[in-house]
């Protein structure tokens, strides 16, 4: 007579070996889970990707866009402005919208007399001939307070009309009208920034949301799978399998399942923004703004995350699993 | 079909000790709840299971042959009563012995098989031997021996679907051998089989008896089975309602028909 013995728990390979072969064969059932998971990493890889990519031509967006709004001031004030004349008064430095908005004008063969300024197509004036014939007034630089009167730079003009980047004082009235243009108040960029502030909020939101729906997805088609294999799963723990087994099969499934719908995410989550972003801004701005060492950070992110969940979601399916009573798998009807 | 030498090298030889009882199935009740409707599929079962006896149980389909098997192989909990296997209380074995004993004390043979339908007949055969903790080569070797034994050695590596209920039961038969049992619980082992196929199934059993002291319980209608056991046992409506030898059998078969 021999004594009832204990069972001993297998190595995680035979586990891995009887798990990897269920998913070989039901290859079908596998890939719709395993579609959830690349659906769900896919959203958090391009949140991720599209973020860091949208800040690095942000800058450059920025400078587009402030340039447009100054050289539609221009237009606005003397129409089209190949061959007409402008005059143009730097103080301190130029910003770069406003670098662009001079080499566009010269670009668009507009005459140039600048004051304070020098560069190619552009006719270098002293302060009091500067208005000499000019359609419009620009005034540029970065310095608050040049203390210039501007009845001096002025003078002359056809139509007595200033355009100032800045919000600057005078010590004179102006001759003329006096605009300004191509700045943001500190309002508007309080506005902006609080938009900006919104938006990754609900951003996040998103991404928490589209997360969780995988993980009930993985959790509901594990579930799905296991009252389909009912009777295999009776049957194992019939032949002996510990409860701790069957568990780790479906853990392992799902791990498995995890891990490789992440990387399938992942790289789906890096070629579309990296299209989208490159089709709006040009592949080159878009590909030298990726940052390898945050790429790898994130991609990282999202292979653990996808891991990690996947196996979450699985622990319910798998304790669902584990608990089964091995009597139950031997009627021929389930 | 296969040599003694070669059935010694598949089961270690085990010493037969006729004074003892190998399953004891005490006042055994097994009430069956879904929803509303109780079953009562056992109504107090009792009986005592020798060493290395071939013991057959008839019974009508519903009388609660099934719901025994399960019982007394450790399979589910009856609801009152208990069953010992080898003078133990399986009610206060933990799951790891549970484990245990379902994997290598005993050779289950299904009356639907349930064979693991996406795995080769071969990992049918070797999945209670990995569960054992035997694999690679030696599972393999083994399986193939076992295979060979109910003849479907060349089949090793087909999926059960692929197979005829007859070639099912057979692969069914080589699982519950895989780890050597000492009983074997066999529920219709031989009802898909044909004339020869299940002689040869008997004519196994028979051996696994004699020369190696397993004890064989037996679910049969099989006259051809029911001559060979040591006892047959009748369950009517869950209850024991008699035990004969097969001498009694053949007034009784005529009964039956
Ligand atoms: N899991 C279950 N849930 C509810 N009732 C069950 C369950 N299993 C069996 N029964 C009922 O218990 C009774 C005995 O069933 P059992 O399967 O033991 O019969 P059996 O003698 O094996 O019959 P057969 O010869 O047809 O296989 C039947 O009335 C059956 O309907
Ligand atoms: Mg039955």
């Amino acid at each position: 007579m021999e004594k009832i013995g204990r069972q001993v728990r297998l190595p995680l390979a035979t586990a891995m070996q009887i798990s990897l072969q269920g998913i070989r064969i039901r290859l079908g059932r596998a890939l719709v889970t395993l579609s959830g998971v690349v659906l769900g990493i896919a959203f958090l890889m391009s949140v991720i990707t599209g973020e860091f990519i949208n800040a690095a031509v942000k800058q450059e967006r920025e400078v587009r866009n402030q340039t447009t709004l100054m050289s539609t001031f221009v237009t606005s004030e003397v129409g089209a402005v190949a061959g007409k004349t402008l005059s143009v008064a730097v103080f301190g430095a130029l910003s770069a919208p406003e670098q662009a908005l001079l080499a566009g004008l010269a670009a668009e063969h507009a005459t140039l007399r600048a004051y304070g300024y020098s560069g190619t197509g552009v006719t270098a004036v002293p302060a009091g001939r500067l208005g000499e014939g000019s359609a419009l007034l620009l005034v540029l630089g970065d310095n608050p307070a040049p203390g210039i009167a501007l009845g001096g730079l002025m003078a002359g003009m056809v139509q007595p009309v200033a355009l100032d980047a800045r919000l600057r004082t005078y010590p004179d009235t102006p001759p003329g009208r006096l605009e300004h243009f191509g700045i943001q108040s500190a309002e508007m960029l309080a506005k902006a920034r609080e938009a900006e502030r919104q938006q990754g909020f609900r951003t996040r939101w998103i991404v928490i949301i589209s997360l969780l729906v995988t993980v009930i997805g993985i959790a509901n088609a594990l579930l799905m799978s296991v009252t389909e294999r009912f009777k295999e799963i009776g049957t194992m723990k019939c032949l002996g399998a510990l409860s701790g087994f069957i568990r780790r099969l479906f853990l392992i499934e799902s791990a498995v399942i995890g891990f490789v719908g992440s990387f399938v995410g992942l790289l789906v989550g890096l070629a579309f923004p990296l299209l989208a972003y490159g089709v709006t801004f040009g592949f080159p701005a878009v590909f030298s703004a990726l940052d390898g060492k945050r790429l790898a950070l994130s991609a990282l992110l999202c292979l653990t995350a996808g891991t990690a969940l996947s196996i979450l979601a699985a622990i319910y399916p798998a304790n669902f699993a584990a608990r089964m009573v091995p009597a139950s798998a031997l009627r021929s009807n389930v | 079909m296969i040599t003694p030498a070669q059935l010694e090298a598949l089961f270690d030889l085990r010493d037969a000790d006729d004074s003892d009882y190998v399953i004891r199935a005490v006042d055994v009740r097994k009430i069956y709840r879904t929803g509303e409707v109780e079953t009562h599929a056992l109504r107090g079962a009792t009986l005592d299971i020798h060493r290395g006896e071939y013991l057959s149980i008839m019974g009508p389909s519903g009388s609660g042959k099934t719901t025994f098997f399960n019982a007394i192989g450790g399979l589910s909990k009856p609801t009152t009563g208990k069953v010992y296997i080898d003078q133990v209380d399986i009610a206060q074995l933990d799951p790891y012995e549970l484990a245990w004993l379902r994997c290598r004390k005993v050779g289950y043979i299904f009356q639907a098989f349930n064979l693991i339908q996406v795995m080769s007949c071969l990992e049918n055969v070797t999945l209670p031997m990995a569960f054992a903790g035997m694999s690679g080569e030696d599972a393999r070797d083994k399986g193939m021996e076992i295979l060979s034994l109910v003849g479907l050695a060349e089949r090793a590596l087909h999926k059960p679907a692929e197979m005829s209920g007859g070639q099912q039961q057979r692969v069914a038969i080589a699982r519950a051998l895989a780890n050597s049992p000492s009983i074997i619980l066999a529920d219709e082992p031989t009802a898909n089989l044909d004339l020869h196929t299940g002689e040869e199934i008997i004519d196994l059993f028979d051996r696994l008896k004699a020369e190696l002291g397993v004890t064989i319980v037996t679910a049969t209608h099989d006259l051809k089975m029911l001559k060979k056991s040591d006892r047959i046992v009748w369950i009517e409506d869950g209850l024991i309602a008699r035990v004969s030898t097969p001498d009694a059998l053949d007034i009784r078969v005529e009964e039956i028909h």
